[in-house]
């Protein structure tokens, strides 16, 4: 009898085409937090899926508690006591909190002695208990719609904890949260080691790891290259060995140098579909040479701002001029045209076609003008042309060259495809708005870069992030946002990380 | 106005049955144009085990009614399999398998109706001739002015139905197998993560569909013209869709909105006798009913929301 409470032997796992796990041993103790750190794509959520019983291993063996095990299914898993938070919920949108705990095992009472039906009275009751029990406040008989992200989060906890996980996965919890739930959820996390429950982490951010973690296992293209002590490692070590280089967090930005007025906001107000005020006279300017960051908890009304800038919510009241030139009710291709480039919030959603491959992806602004049509009559093999270029400057990576549908690509190389697009305009104004959700930390890196090249060359940028460390990294001038209003606006230099902070939680006044 | 109701309700009820047919398996997120062909093979399969009956075995009298009723739920049943097999198991298109299952009822069930006809009872005829039916009323109830309307003159399918009915809602919202349903329609893969079997419970939902489908469809087959033949059916599963649609895939309001095109109908009927027009413009006006729902259902479905899941084809791995 071992002292792990898992091992994993020897593992491959193959996809078509790629190898996804490719010989990896893993050990785990009971009751410690593992962290499980790789870029993307290095095969994290493979390996821990194969746990869970989503996959199964082409090779190699699992023990759970010391005895071998073939875990087929999750509900195999969970006969072991093993849970997953998966980084997409789980959750059925039109019912309450409890039916979604409850739902596969639903309790089953009798009415008059014969009928079935789910009792949910007793459920609520106990999904109450259990979240009393862990801190995880929830009101068991709201509908998951209606309800934030971090609680639908906490939902997937209780989920676990109700068909008594003792050893909890989390896939990449933290990249759909606002750093004070991040917080919030690490804590959570903690006190769940302190009952005796062994947690898996599964993550890029260097800094949770340092927070919260025991161990940490690193992945790097599939195989296991290390397994360190968290207290003995410093995250530098640690993002050396998961991107296999020497990783530099300092920005390399020389000294601004400030041109004229590119853009400027007078007293911009924008009303939601509910006629609520979510952006409230809000007034800057940014100059060509400038990297203008507002900073904020998610929504206080930023994403708003880049929204009406870029055309995509009415402007209710005030001027938006773009050298000179005003734009505060032009269509969007007009602004496109006047000087706007978009790097949207949510990339699927905003930014791409995910069925349309990635030349016509890198053509979306472009394709009607004369280089991509003749009278009406789209030039194909110009799109795969300027796609080639494309992939070749920005370093796409993509299954099938320009013909690759962006869906089946990563999320850090449909976003490469989006900004690829949006340099390429020429605008002497681009928005950023949250460019590094979800990417690791290499993408992040390359990402950061563009933004002060671009910055360099003299182009405006507005850069729209919940990301603090981001703010401070890239911004030369901060405005920092709280309830639609822009609570100051300082240089960045003349800023400290705390400060900020206090400002976004409206503290500061 | 009491023929109104009293006729109103010999439509509306069947209709809702139908509805409650396509509620089950749109609801698990199955889409289902397919009611009109499960409702004419129910009814076919039905009307024929009556003729047969009828033919082979007279002494059975009225019996034959509740043998036909049994074996239209069967048909149905049967029949829906082939749509589930090809919407689940082969992952096709649900709305062209549905379309495609309604074309191959009316050619499959007129077809087999002359044939039956001629081989067995050596007569053309492209109909099935079905007994009309006795009707009750309740005492009391009904002599009450207007609302007794409601009680008097009650075929006993209408009883049947509101029985079957109450079970189908009992069975979608309050037991174990209806809240996974459900929660097929809006997200399969909790149901998954849950550890069910989101194919099972699709399958079985439109089976379930299907058998509802086939009562409706006999009882239609009863009610409307007392025979069967392959065309007596068409139009009704698309008003059925139309009601759940309209009821917001829910069962109450799917009852209000197929009783609102049941009075429709038999209202435009009456207002037609009452004017006395020639043929030619009582059938114009007969559509005034359906047009007045059409501007209905613009001012209240803005609100109505179809399962999340409904027509996505059911896939482990993507997320």
């Amino acid at each position: 009898m071992s002292d792990y409470i898992v091992e994993m032997r020897h593992i491959t796992k193959r996809f078509p085409g790629i190898v996804a796990n490719d010989d990896v041993t893993l050990n785990i103790k009971k009751g410690e937090i593992l962290a499980i750190l790789g870029e993307n794509g290095a095969g994290k959520s493979t390996l821990m899926s194969m746990l869970f019983g989503m996959y199964e291993p082409d090779e190699g063996e699992i023990f759970v508690r010391g005895e071998k095990v073939k875990i087929t299914s999750p509900n195999e898993a969970t006969r072991l006591n093993i849970g997953m938070v998966h980084q997409h919920f789980k959750l059925v949108q039109d019912y309450t909190i409890t039916q979604n705990i409850v739902l596969g095992i639903e309790p089953m009472k009798k009415r008059w002695g014969f009928l079935p039906y789910v009792d949910l009275k007793e459920a609520n009751e106990k999904v109450a208990a259990l979240s009393k029990k862990y801190g995880l406040e929830v009101d068991p008989t709201s509908k998951i719609k209606d309800i934030t992200v971090s609680v639908q989060q906490r939902v997937e906890i209780l989920k676990m904890l109700y068909r008594d996980a003792e050893i909890l996965i989390f896939d990449e919890p933290t990249a759909v949260l606002t750093p004070q739930e991040i917080e919030f959820l690490l804590k959570v996390i903690e006190s769940l080691r302190e009952s005796g429950k062994t947690i898996i982490l599964i993550t890029h951010k260097l800094e949770e790891i340092k927070k919260v973690a025991d161990r940490c296992a690193v992945l790097c293209r599939g195989k296991l290259v290390d397994m360190c002590d968290v207290e003995t490692t410093s995250t530098k070590e640690m993002a050396r060995m998961m991107v296999g280089r020497d990783v530099t967090f300092e920005l390399n930005k020389k000294e601004a140098n400030f041109g004229k007025e590119v853009l400027k906001v007078e007293n911009l107000t924008v009303k939601d579909k509910n006629q609520f005020e979510v952006v409230k006279n809000v007034s800057f300017s940014i100059r060509s040479g400038e990297v203008f960051a507002i900073a904020g908890v998610s929504g206080n009304g930023q994403v708003e701002i880049a929204d009406a800038i870029a055309g995509l919510m009415p402007v209710a009241n005030g001027k938006i001029t773009l050298n000179d030139k005003e734009i505060t009710h032009m269509d969007i291709r007009e602004r496109t045209e006047t000087g706007v480039a978009y790097i949207p919030e949510d990339r699927q959603a905003y930014g791409l076609v995910l069925d349309f491959s990635v030349a016509e992806n890198a053509v979306l602004k472009d394709y009607f003008k004369p280089d991509f049509c003749e009278k009406g009559i789209l030039k194909r093999e110009k799109f795969d042309a300027y796609g080639n270029e494309m992939i070749e400057k920005y370093d796409i990576r993509s299954g099938q060259g320009v013909k690759t549908q962006v869906r089946s690509m990563s999320g850090g190389n449909q976003q490469k495809v989006i900004i690829a697009r949006e340099i390429e305009l020429d605008t002497p104004l681009i928005i950023f708005v949250q460019p590094t959700r979800g990417l690791d930390i290499g993408a992040i890196e390359r990402i950061h870069e563009q933004i002060i090249e671009e910055r360099n060359k003299g182009k405006a940028i507005l850069l729209i992030s919940l990301e603090l460390e981001e703010v401070m990294n890239c911004a030369d001038t901060i405005g920092v946002i709280y309830n639609g209003e822009i609570k100051t606006i300082k240089d960045a230099k003349s800023l400290s990380t705390k400060e900020v902070g206090e400002y976004m939680m409206g503290v500061h006044s | 106005m009491e023929t109104v109701i009293i006729d109103g309700l010999a439509f509306a009820l069947p209709l809702f049955i139908v509805a409650i047919g396509g509620i089950f398996s749109e609801r698990s997120g199955i889409t289902n144009l397919a009611l009109e062909g499960f409702m004419g093979m129910g009814a076919f399969i039905g009307a024929l085990a009556v003729i047969l009956t009828k033919e082979f075995f007279p002494a059975l009298g009225s019996v034959s009614f509740y043998i036909a009723i049994v074996l239209a739920i069967l048909g149905g049943m049967i029949y829906a399999m082939l749509h589930a097999l090809v919407c689940i198991k082969f992952k096709a298109n649900q709305v062209i398998s549905g379309v495609v299952m309604n074309i191959l009822a009316i050619a499959l069930t007129g077809f087999l109706t002359s044939q039956f006809n001629s081989v067995i009872f050596g007569k053309p005829s492209s109909k099935f001739v079905l007994d009309v039916l006795g009707r009750f009323s309740v005492p009391l109830l009904s002599e009450i002015p207007v609302i007794g309307g409601f009680f008097k003159d009650i075929y006993p399918f209408q009883v049947i139905i509101i029985i079957v009915a109450i079970i189908a809602w009992y069975v979608l919202y309050q037991t174990r197998y209806g809240m996974r349903l459900r929660a097929c329609g809006d997200n399969p893969h909790a149901v998954d993560a849950g550890g069910a079997d989101v194919a099972k419970i699709r399958f079985s939902a439109v089976m379930i569909s299907g058998a509802l489908a086939g009562l409706g469809g006999i009882c239609f087959a009863y009610s409307i013209s007392a025979n069967f033949s392959s065309s007596f059916y068409v139009g009704y599963g698309y008003l059925a869709i139309a009601a759940l649609i309209f009821g917001n895939w829910k069962v109450i309001p799917t009852l209000v909105a197929c009783i609102l095109f049941g009075f429709a109908r038999s209202g435009g009927y009456m207002i037609s006798g009452m004017l006395e027009l020639p043929s030619t413009f009582s059938d114009l006006i007969m559509t005034l009913p359906y047009i007045l729902t059409m501007i209905l259902l613009i001012f209240f479905s803005k609100n109505n929301h179809p399962p999340r899941a409904l027509g996505e084809v059911y896939d482990k791995g993507k997320r």
